[in-house]
């Protein structure tokens, strides 16, 4: 099967800083892909490039195994749905939902019923001669959903479409999204600095750092598998814990912690080779008494209700997670434990994830 | 504020107000005057029986039609000079950034700079030597336009400004061309601000004097600026024509800036709050 969007050794050039460094995505049809990196690594350029706003400066862009590098917006059909949802404000809830089919010549009696039909798959039946300055943030951003559905594009382009609203709103929006995009089995690539809505909407989350692509595959394999200590550290919330430690050569790494703890790892290696430790916070178990030990003072104590996250006096941090609420208060000396098969290796100098 | 500051600001603006209307008050009321209560001592602030035959023999005796005529002709032809070509170059100004867009800013800043008094020499000489002389209110035109040019741009390059880039890109998105997009968006967007732009450089175009004085020497193709001064000879000057006159002249426009007072704030002001 043909994929939906190609892209092959893509460049962005701005004359000398170079955006986007050998892009090679494929994103198969009826597929959710998440952009995600930290602001200016060059995620929503390449959406931008996709959608025909930027030019590509280099490689091959397909969609539907056609070359469109050279191709106007206008002649990719592609949907968009903006960051500021860029609602038109002169024209109703209408007129912005049907623009697109009077672009493209459709008849005023199927027009106004594609409006009719888009506006209740998001709710907004009733608000179809409203002006744009009349919703709210959570109806504007529907309204830019209808928008792009209206269309039955080839793809659609979401850039950080949810940043805008707050927080339980975005929450509720996440599955919206999602479940439109299952219903209508759409191919959708999705834009946003926020690790936690790429690894819940996605089938295929990419990550990006400075134009290059650091590691793609499904969520779980980012987690469980990450490449480098970037994606590592990027994935999963809160972010891994980094400790430099040293291989023992026999099955075990020193941590530079006091105590000079040992826990166990799947790999040997030449003894005494530097190397960095992750650690989640969620992997690290307070005071059983099998596995490993690594005696810590606890410095300070944040309680969510939920969940209690315990750091560590001393340099480095270590940042423990625990599932309801704790009895341990700041000034407790306490050991951890590694839940088994859970310990990241990297290359110091790197970053690279070691393997065994 | 306290309501009493507020009663003294209110106070304050009124007298300023009163300061700055106090000749366009003296203008109407000297219309309506005979010569000799224009003279009378102390000076009478309300004429005593309105003259207005005033009004009936200036309008037939000083050509008003013709030099009126005149006028609008001018206004229109720079309104539609400047409209033309300033909005396409504010856009561009509006939306692309970078050291040439600043430099032109710059220069056209600049041009806005230089009075009229010092650019008709140059014009002149130049209009002379094109042959340009020979069509006296088209050239007229075209030196005004010069002027208003910097001015429209700096106003409707503002008024582009307030339409968010994000809203072109998804007019391209869904399919409009980059002409397409700017007609269709862009352009109804940032209407009332040209409009309002557009509608000022209409009265200093209605209202201009230095270039139409040097350029147009035709009696019959001056606009009214020019005609009125006909009545300031060196011996007399009949003050009472002259002021109605003026009157005639300025009235079109005032009513227009009252009427459109509230859009000539806004549009001016465009930008400037979000």
């Amino acid at each position: 099967m043909t994929p939906q969007i190609e892209l092959v050794d893509v460049q962005k050039h701005y004359g000398s800083f170079h955006a986007l460094k050998d892009i090679n995505l494929t994103v198969p049809k009826g597929q959710f892909v998440a952009l995600v990196g930290p602001s200016g690594c060059g995620k929503s350029t390449l959406l931008r490039s996709i959608a025909g706003l930027e030019r590509i400066s280099g490689g091959t862009l397909r969609i539907e195994a056609q070359v469109v590098n050279d191709l106007p917006p206008r002649k990719r059909d592609l949907a968009m749905v903006f960051q500021s949802y860029a609602l038109y404000p002169h024209m109703s809830v209408r007129d912005n939902l049907t623009y697109a089919l009077r672009l493209n010549g459709v008849s005023k009696a199927e027009r106004a019923k594609a409006a009719e039909e888009v506006a209740g798959v998001i709710g907004l039946e009733d608000l179809l001669d409203r002006k744009p300055r009349e919703l709210s943030g959570g109806q504007r951003q529907r309204v830019a959903m209808g928008r792009a559905i209206i269309r039955e594009p080839k793809a659609f382009l979401f850039d950080e479409p949810l940043s805008n609203l707050d927080a339980a709103l975005r929450v509720r929006m996440r599955k919206e999204v999602r479940a439109l995009h299952d219903r209508i089995g759409a191919t959708s690539v999705y834009v946003t600095h926020d690790q936690i809505e790429a690894m819940t909407m996605a089938d295929h989350v990419v990550v990006l750092r400075a134009g290059v692509i650091e590691q793609q595959g499904a969520p779980m394999e980012l987690y469980d598998r990450p490449a480098n200590r970037f994606v590592a550290g990027f994935i999963g919330s809160p972010a891994m814990n980094f400790v430099p430690g040293a291989l023992t050569g026999a099955g075990t790494v020193r941590l530079e912690l006091p105590g000079s703890p040992e826990i166990g790892v799947e790999m040997g290696g030449e003894a005494g080779r530097a190397v960095t430790v992750g650690l989640r916070p969620e992997h690290l178990i307070v005071g059983r008494e099998e596995g490993a030990k690594i005696p810590v003072t606890i410095g300070a104590v944040e309680q969510t209700g939920s969940s209690c996250y315990l750091f560590t006096e001393g340099d480095p941090e270590v940042l423990v997670t625990t599932e309801g609420t704790s009895a341990i208060r700041a000034g407790d000396a306490v050991s951890l434990h590694v839940a088994p098969g859970h310990v990241h290796l990297f290359d110091p100098k790197t970053g690279l994830t070691l393997r065994g | 504020m306290s309501a009493l500051t507020n009663r003294l600001m209110l106070a304050a603006a009124l007298a300023l107000a009163a300061i700055y209307l106090f000749p366009l008050y003296w203008m109407y009321v000297t219309s309506l005057k005979t010569q000799s209560s224009i003279f009378a001592v102390p000076p009478e602030f309300l004429p005593g029986t309105p003259q207005w035959q005033n009004y009936v023999t200036i309008w037939e005796l000083a050509n008003i039609p013709r030099f009126m005529g005149n006028s609008l002709f001018i206004a229109v032809g720079v309104t539609a000079i400047t409209g033309l070509f300033g909005a396409g170059c504010a856009y561009v100004l509006a939306r692309y950034r970078n050291v040439w867009i600043d430099a032109a800013l710059f220069t056209i800043l600049m041009l806005q700079v230089l009075p009229p008094s010092l650019m008709v020499t140059p014009i002149f000489v130049g209009f002379s030597w094109a042959g340009l002389l020979e069509y006296p209110r088209i050239a007229a035109i075209l030196a005004i336009s010069a002027k208003t040019m910097p001015f429209f741009v700096i106003l409707c390059r503002a008024a582009f400004m307030t339409v968010p880039r994000e809203l072109e890109e998804a007019a391209l998105v869904d399919g409009n061309s980059r002409a397409g997009a700017f007609f269709m968006i862009v352009l109804p967007l940032a209407r009332n601000g040209i409009l309002i732009s557009a509608l000022l450089v209409f009265m200093q175009g209605f209202g201009e004097y230095v270039y139409s004085a040097s350029i147009i020497a035709d009696n019959r193709l001056q606009p009214a600026s020019i005609g009125m001064t006909n009545y300031l000879q060196p011996n007399q000057v009949n003050w009472n024509a002259i002021m109605a006159f003026a009157a005639t002249y300025v009235t079109p426009i005032l009513a227009a800036f009252v009427l459109l007072q509230r859009q000539i704030v806004n549009g001016l002001t465009a930008g400037a709050l979000k």
